[in-house]
């Protein structure tokens, strides 16, 4: 699953609350209410419903729609995605890194080279 | 990654600090590392005005497909031989590299990558993420 840079910030937005990260965490345990999301907290059941409204747009979650509690279960392709995205970037600068070494290299090897030469030719 | 969608990476280089400074600054040494495996970014498609509001532009070309991968910054800090950061408009990304002298000819190289606009960054989400993003990239591969 590839995001667009639009749902990418959305997704991180989602993530860049502690009490969205802490739902987030809770819902790996398999789905849940709204009111047992709210028990840990000491904020109302109406602040948690926004906070799960926020991560639902972002689709890292999802909600029932037969049930009358709407229970909320986790969307794990989103959040996959999303780390996924920063895996991607990390390869990049890991491999650039290791070519920059390899190019540093070679540029050592050159200046020797050099040296010897005009020890040669002088 | 120490807080929502940032990334560090350091390595140590045996070379000092002018050197790496000029290898990320100057399209005759970028051309040779800039594209990751399998990729190569031509030194006619890099621009590099090195002053703070001047484009940082690369083109990474795919080795096999020739797909083309186009990225454009404007640098907003330059500090030879010690720092440099640029932003890339488009996604607000923002990188920085510090080049640290550890005194015996060789340069630690610091990668500061910061991939979602500033705004989102608040102090609360730096406490936490990484391990709970960990616990559940771990609990992800259990369950899938």
């Amino acid at each position: 699953m590839t995001l667009s840079d639009d749902d990418l910030d959305a997704t991180f937005a989602a993530l860049a609350d502690p009490t969205r990260r802490a739902i987030v965490a809770h819902l790996t345990g398999g789905e849940a209410t709204v009111n047992e999301l709210a028990e840990p907290f000491d904020i109302s059941i109406q602040a948690v419903s926004k906070h799960i409204q926020v991560l639902e747009r972002a689709g890292l979650i999802s909600r029932g729609r037969h049930r009358q509690t709407r229970p909320c279960r986790l969307e794990p392709d989103v959040l996959r995605a999303a780390t996924d995205w920063i895996d991607g970037q990390r390869r990049v600068w890991t491999e650039r890194l290791d070519r920059l070494g390899v190019h540093l290299n070679d540029l050592h090897n050159d200046r020797h080279n050099d040296r010897r030469n005009d020890r040669n030719h002088p | 990654m120490t807080q929502t969608g940032e990334l560090v990476i350091t390595r140590v280089f045996d070379a000092p600090r002018e050197l790496l400074f000029k290898c990320v600054t100057e399209p005759e040494h970028l051309t040779h590392f800039w594209g990751p495996v399998g990729m190569s970014t031509p030194i006619e498609h890099i621009t590099v005005d090195l002053r703070v509001g001047g484009v940082f532009a690369t083109v990474m070309v795919n080795d096999a497909s020739g797909e083309q991968y186009p990225s454009r910054g404007v640098y907003t800090e330059i500090d030879p031989p010690e720092k440099l950061a640029w932003t890339e408009p488009d996604s607000g990304m923002t990188t920085t590299s510090t080049f640290v002298d550890l005194g015996d000819g060789r340069t630690e190289l610091r990668i500061h990558q910061t991939n979602v606009p500033p705004m989102y960054a608040t102090p609360e989400s730096q406490a936490g993420f990484n391990s709970s993003l960990d616990r559940l990239e771990a609990h992800l591969a259990d369950i899938t």
